[in-house]
């Protein structure tokens, strides 16, 4: 169930859309659902998400699907999104991701067993000047070496 | 460095209003909100600079802002593309970080000669900082009364909103920026229809890039010609170079156009201890590689790039030493593309896997004699022969790679590792 | 518009600016390949097949949205051309399974020809094939999806003609899947038309699934003959049964698409009751007769039964054929009897009740406003309603009255609620408002008559349009005043400039009409034959328990000892054989040659696609031999063609008059009642159609009931009202109950 608070957000959202436009909200509406959901989408949150806009249930399954940023099985709490593309590359990510994956004890695409956290390699997020970097939440960190990592670790809660 | 788009960059508040009217700010808005300045004057001031869009292709901005039919009845948008996906590129994050009043008083002035009164600018959804900047500074911009319907009580209305992407490299090329806008999947559009006459909603619209709107106030006020003087013949004003990869200091540099390579090179910091220049991507990922050599001799503008066989492209400069597999890399923007391909048409949806995975194979070490052949072959057969300009963008570093790099290839196929010692 | 000039494959040529290249290639017969573009679907230039060189131009450029220009030097099959199209070819068979010796498509597939001619032998590619995981989308549509193509044809056909977004593209990249939303299957009434657009074998028909390959069937031409339309078809056909049916192009009637019914409904021919022998009942026990046994027991015992002709009743369905229509009522009037009828589930039989239509099916698509009145259009007549949607996409407005909200898939403007007895109140009340618009005097009995604001806005946007239509819908028919809406509706259109469409004439009605396969003055309509003194019974494809407004009184009457009944029917049921005397097995749809009016006149005649199972013969025939044994004149046909010669040059006498004998429905409560067949259990064969029963339509099952008149009748959500689980809510008007089910009226 989409809450009213979630649906007042994506009320506002609706308002920078022509009349008739509200569609154009979708995206927007899958990420408010989604956090509100904790990090995650459902098949039936879609459904409302549809209603809500009045637009076919398969559009937005199209949309929630499109994008990289919707999940549709549970998430950790926190995803680790490393940039493996090529800027942060030839500035050692690929090292760094390994250097998480045994300190976390979890393979990219894995969540650790405590639910924490999970790491995910993502294409290139648009801060190729601080590489390597990652995205946990809406945080970027950058210029990441492994005691960096490490103390970013540790405020994960 | 740094005149027009980061000249702001080192004041203690860069994203202010105070700071943005301090040097200049909204100076010609308010001539534009007062009537004094027609949009024959801007787009003739726009042609004399010499500024074309940064967003890639290198379209001369006036030229495109009068393709709108202005005076065709009904409503038209401007969008701004603040994407910004290529693998390189980061140079608009900051411009929304610390300079977002150029970016509103760019898309106004844009709509105010295009007779358009909406603007959307589509910044992509990891970009959550610059997007809390970007809505801070429109929420500065319209209390100051800048914005809005019928703005201080006069004829002229403009009404921006920021959209946020969620995650497709695909949403920077325009028209999938479009669709993704209008709430669907990021899938390009075919042209004819240019957006110009069927854009968003159906209605004419004009895409810029970030940077291409950042630079439209100080062209106005501070003149076309002194813009189009600070770069070169093709290319005037300045660039924003993101500087990444195998250098000491990667970093953005707005320099003018025509700035050797070598000095934007040195202001990176130059290369790492005891290494040498090895290659060079100078426009982003969908650009051809350079050999060292060639990227030495060029200068950062239009024209000496494509003359040294490649582009400007977003300004996305990336350094390779030679501690740099290119097998490895180049599979890696192979991927890059397989993950970013729409899936729409045929040969991008088909060819980016297949050029992947046999890149893959040869990084596994599997790779076979005639796989470089195979992959140049693929590579041909999706240039040209697609919807939008990424299924070029897939091959064409494929196709550049093997061409500059072919024993090193030939090297990995046949003893399945690479031939570059990777000590660093 | 100015003419543009511009040169194609060498040859010069002319076309309007805004034409695709690659509808002047069809229009010059220049083949050029393609998988996405489909004339009636909206360009997607995604499968980039289509690549033709344009010179000037560096890269080769999709012919099905590049619209020609001046002077153009366009080359299909070049070297640039060709080599573009085989690459895409390359592509596009990587993935593909190469599986067509088991795939259902395999004969008739796009994929299958385009290679043939563009493919290359060996591919050079050597990674695995892509899978994609099926999931099953209903019972109509078989998905082969790793079959697809990605061409997005299905995608665009929902969302641009079946009108509701169903399929889609999940997924990006390479992962991309077509399907539909998470585990929801296919819904629309038009959905088959996706297996006719796939131009591979990702969708095929469910029910046709190995049941032949497509090369050993035959075609042939005919009519579909479930609705108004006549939708022109293909049977194909293998040892002798209708194994599938497909859409044939008829811009003037059905376009490029069929409904699911017309395209599902064969399967009821091979329902395990189809009618295979003569069966006569002898002291109560059904025994099979040869043809001549069963034909002279029949023409005794109406010979006996009717002493006077007019003791003789001849009833059909609305499904006969001209011919059958036609042979029927000349046997009954020849025997001297005027009992004939085909009106069995109208309540109100007065012979005024015949208003005319005064558009064609083409022109629908082309109004600017419709008022809908008494119509499910959508479910009753798919492919009239895909002519409405496609006047709303250009604009036209629409207003519906009916006694529950239905679901279109276009935009209404105003839906009003009205139940059956206050139907022609309310068009009284908008006849009313119109005379008070166009400044006319309205006739004196109006004067009392309230008009209300949704009344004026109706009449307003009637006057407003200058192109509309008023559709009149089935369940008028079941409406006591139904000629008096019809008179209303009438004098509307005339008032406000509109053109009429009477779609309560459905099936092959219009043959019917045609013929006069109705009584005269003379002569008794259906109801008063079931209730007075009528001894022998001629019925023709009638179900008892279906076909009857009031199918109580009538298995009733065929019961009772001293009633004789003969019925011609391709099936056999538990209900005929208790009321009936003689069986005669009749070939059944598709099985005979006849002849199908349809909504703009048109008489289409088709030939057998096959012939009957067992003893059964066509219909026409029978009733021709049956006439002779009666010894009755002027049945000397040889062909079918003959007898739709004199039908349709017969004209029948207008100097009827009404006879005014309305009758109630069965149930006495104030509380009308409105029982709608689901659209797949309108006629026998449609009924026993096994997929078409198990979609969502053909399961519907529900008394609507609003929460006033369930109070009244004292029931609550899903109690059974005449076997149908009520659903309560307000979507129904108040007063009347609306039955939409495959059940029977009987339960
Ligand atoms: C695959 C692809 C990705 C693109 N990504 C971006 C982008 O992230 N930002 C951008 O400004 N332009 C991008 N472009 C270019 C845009 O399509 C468009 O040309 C540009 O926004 C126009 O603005 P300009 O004239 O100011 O350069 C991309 C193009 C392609 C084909
Ligand atoms: S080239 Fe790739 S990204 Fe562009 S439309 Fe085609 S499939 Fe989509
Ligand atoms: S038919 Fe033209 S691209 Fe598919």
């Amino acid at each position: 169930m989409i809450s009213d608070q979630a649906k007042k957000e994506i009320d506002f959202w609706i308002t920078k859309y022509p009349e008739g436009r509200q569609s154009s909200a979708v995206m927007q509406a899958l990420t408010i659902v989604q956090n509100e959901n904790g990090g995650s989408l459902t098949g039936d949150l879609m459904r409302e998400i549809a209603d809500h806009l009045q637009m076919p249930a398969i559009s937005v399954q199209e949309v929630a699907t499109f994008y990289e940023n919707y999940n549709h099985k549970p998430v950790a709490k926190h995803t680790i999104r490393f940039c493996h593309n090529i800027s942060c590359m030839l500035n050692g990510s690929d090292d760094l991701i390994s250097y998480l994956e045994k300190k976390l004890q979890v393979k990219t695409g894995e969540i650790s067993k405590d639910g924490l956290v999970s790491v995910k390699k993502v294409e290139c997020l648009g801060a190729c000047v601080g590489g390597p970097m990652c995205q946990i939440g809406d945080q970027y960190y950058e210029h990441l070496t492994p005691s960096k990592l490490d103390n970013i670790l540790d405020d994960l809660k | 460095m740094n005149e027009v788009c980061f000249k702001n960059l080192d004041k203690e508040n860069p994203a202010s209003f105070a700071t943005y009217e301090s040097t200049g700010g909204y100076k010609v808005w308010r001539k534009v909100l007062n009537g004094e300045i027609s949009p024959e004057d801007i787009l003739a001031e726009l042609k004399a600079s010499g500024l074309r869009g940064r967003g890639g292709a290198g379209f001369p901005t006036g030229l495109k802002w009068s393709f709108m039919p202005r005076n065709q009845e009904g409503q038209k948008y401007v969008v701004c593309n603040s994407d910004e996906g290529e693998p390189g590129t980061c140079h608009d994050r900051d411009i929304l970080r610390y300079n977002p009043h150029s970016v509103i008083e760019g898309m106004a002035i844009a709509g105010y000669v295009m007779n358009a009164s909406v603007g959307y600018n589509y910044i992509r959804g990891e970009f959550m900082e610059p997007y809390y900047r970007f809505e801070e500074a429109l929420k500065d911009a319209y209390d100051a009364g800048l914005l809005g319907k019928d703005i201080q009580g006069g004829s002229v209305s403009f009404d921006l909103y920021t959209h946020l992407g969620a995650g497709a490299y695909i949403c920077g090329e325009e028209t999938a920026l479009l669709e993704s806008l209008e709430g669907k999947k990021g899938q390009p559009r075919f042209k004819p229809p240019f957006p110009a006459n069927v854009g968003l909603y159906g209605k004419p619209t004009t895409i810029n890039n970030t940077e291409t709107f950042a630079n439209v106030p100080d062209i106005l006020s501070r003149g076309g010609k002194w813009f189009a003087d600070l770069g070169v013949e093709n290319s005037g004003g300045t660039k924003c170079f993101s500087v990444t990869g195998n250098v000491k200091k990667p970093a953005n540099f707005e320099v003018p156009m025509g700035t050797p390579f070598a000095k934007l090179l040195e202001l990176a910091g130059g290369l790492k201890e005891g290494r040498t220049l090895k290659a060079v991507i100078p426009g982003g990922s969908s650009t051809p590689l350079l050999t060292a050599d060639t990227a030495m001799k060029m200068t950062m503008d239009y024209d000496s790039i494509a003359n040294a066989g490649s582009m400007l492209g977003a300004g996305s400069v990336i350094i390779m030493d030679d501690s740099t597999c290119m097998v490895k890399t180049l599979t890696r923007l192979a991927h890059f593309y397989y993950d970013e391909s729409c899936g729409q048409c045929t040969p991008c949806r088909e060819g980016t896997g297949w050029l992947y995975r046999v890149l893959q194979r040869i990084l596994d070490g599997n790779g076979k004699n005639e796989d470089l052949d195979l992959l140049l072959s693929v590579q041909g057969k999706i240039i040209g022969n697609t919807i939008c300009a990424l299924g070029d963008a897939a091959a064409t570093p494929v196709e550049s790679f093997i061409r500059h790099f072919r024993p090193e290839f030939e090297y990995y196929i046949k003893h399945g590792k690479s031939m570059v010692e990777v000590n660093v | 518009m100015s003419e543009i000039e511009f040169e194609i494959d060498g040859k010069l040529v002319t076309a309007n600016p805004g034409d695709s290249i690659i509808s002047i290639a069809d229009r010059e017969g220049i083949d050029v390949p393609r998988f996405c573009y489909h004339k009636k679907l909206s360009v997607a230039a995604n499968c980039r097949m289509c690549l033709v060189d344009i010179e000037g131009s560096p890269k080769a450029q999709p012919a099905c949205s590049t619209p020609v220009a001046n002077g153009m030097k366009i080359h299909t099959r070049n070297d640039k051309a060709k080599s573009a199209q085989k690459a895409v070819m390359e592509f596009l068979l990587i993935n593909h399974p190469l599986d067509c010796p088991i795939c259902d498509q395999g004969g008739e597939c796009e994929l299958q020809d385009v290679a043939m001619e563009y493919g290359t032998d060996v591919s050079k590619f050597n990674l695995g094939k892509r899978i994609v995981a099926d999931k099953g989308i209903g019972a109509l549509i078989q998905t082969d999806m790793t079959r697809c193509i990605h061409c997005t044809r299905c995608v665009r056909f929902g969302a641009e003609v079946a009108g509701i977004v169903e399929m889609g593209g999940t997924g990006r990249g390479e992962d991309v899947k077509i399907e539909p939303f998470l585990t929801e299957g296919i819904q629309s009434e038009l959905s088959g038309n996706m297996i006719d657009v796939c131009p591979v074998g990702a969708l095929t028909s469910k029910p046709f699934r190995y049941e032949a390959r497509t090369w050993q069937m035959s075609a042939v031409e005919t009519i579909a003959r479930h609705d108004l339309v006549g939708s022109n078809i293909y049977t194909q056909t293998y040892r002798g049964k209708v194994k599938r049916v497909v859409a044939r192009d008829n811009e003037l009637v059905n376009e490029t698409w069929i409904s699911d019914r017309d395209r599902f409904s064969y399967e009821g021919l091979n329902h395990e009751s189809r009618a295979l022998h003569p069966k006569i009942k002898k002291n109560n026990k059904w025994q099979e007769a040869s043809w001549e046994a069963a034909l002279d027991f029949a023409v005794n015992g109406l010979k006996k039964n009717a002493q006077n002709a007019n003791q003789l009743g001849v009833l059909a369905s609305k499904n006969s054929t001209l011919e059958e229509y036609y042979l029927m009522q000349k046997l009954a009037r020849s025997f001297g009897s005027e009992n004939i009828d085909y009106r069995l589930d109208k309540a109100d039989l007065s012979i005024r009740n015949k208003m005319l239509s005064s558009i064609t099916l083409a022109e629908m698509e082309s109004v600017d406003h419709a008022l809908i009145v008494n119509s499910y259009l959508r479910l009753e007549q798919p492919m009239i309603n895909h002519r409405i949607r496609k006047a709303t996409l250009n604009g036209a407005s629409v207003n519906t009255i009916n006694n529950k909200k239905f679901d279109f898939n276009y935009r209404t403007d105003l839906e009003v609620l009205c139940s059956p007895q206050k139907t022609l109140l309310m068009l009284q009340s908008i006849l009313k408002s119109l005379h008070n618009k166009t400044k006319t005097t309205a006739p004196k009995n109006l004067s009392k008559i309230k008009i209300d604001d949704s009344q004026n806005k109706i009449a307003d946007d009637l006057i407003a349009a200058e192109k509309p239509v008023i559709i009149l819908g089935e369940h008028v028919n079941s409406n006591i005043s139904s000629s008096d809406i019809t008179d209303v509706i009438s004098e509307i259109a005339a008032l406000a400039n509109a053109k009429i469409a009477n779609l309560s004439l459905s099936g092959n009605s219009l043959s019917a009409e045609k013929v006069g396969f109705k009584p005269s003055i003379k002569g008794q309509n259906a109801a008063s034959m079931l209730s007075e003194n009528t001894k022998a019974f001629l019925l023709m494809d009638i179900d008892l328990n279906y076909d009857f407004i009031n199918s109580k009184l009538a298995t009733d009457t065929f019961n009772k000892d001293d009633v004789f009944v003969v019925s011609l029917n391709s099936f056999e049921d538990e209900a005929a054989l208790i009321n009936l005397d003689v069986l005669l097995p009749m070939a059944g749809l598709y099985e005979s040659s006849g002849t199908h009016i349809n909504f703009d006149g048109v008489a289409q005649s088709f030939s057998a696609s096959v012939k009957g199972p067992g003893d059964s013969k066509p219909g026409w025939k029978i009733i021709k031999v049956l006439a002779d044994l009666l010894e009755l004149k002027g049945f000397d046909y040889t062909d079918s063609s003959q007898v739709a010669d004199d039908a349709l040059s017969i004209a029948v006498s207008e100097d009827n008059e009404p006879i005014e004998k309305n009758i109630k429905d069965s149930d006495d409560s104030q509380i009308a009642i409105h029982w709608q067949y689901s659209p797949y259990a309108i006629d026998g064969v449609t009924r026993r159609a096994k997929a078409l029963q198990e979609t969502q339509i053909g399961k519907m099952n529900d008394a609507f009931i609003s929460v006033a008149t369930a109070k009244e009748l004292q029931l609550t959500e899903g109690d059974l009202y005449h076997g149908v689980p009520v659903s309560i809510n307000e979507t129904i008007a108040e007063g009347c109950v609306f039955v939409h089910t495959y059940q029977s009226r009987k339960g």
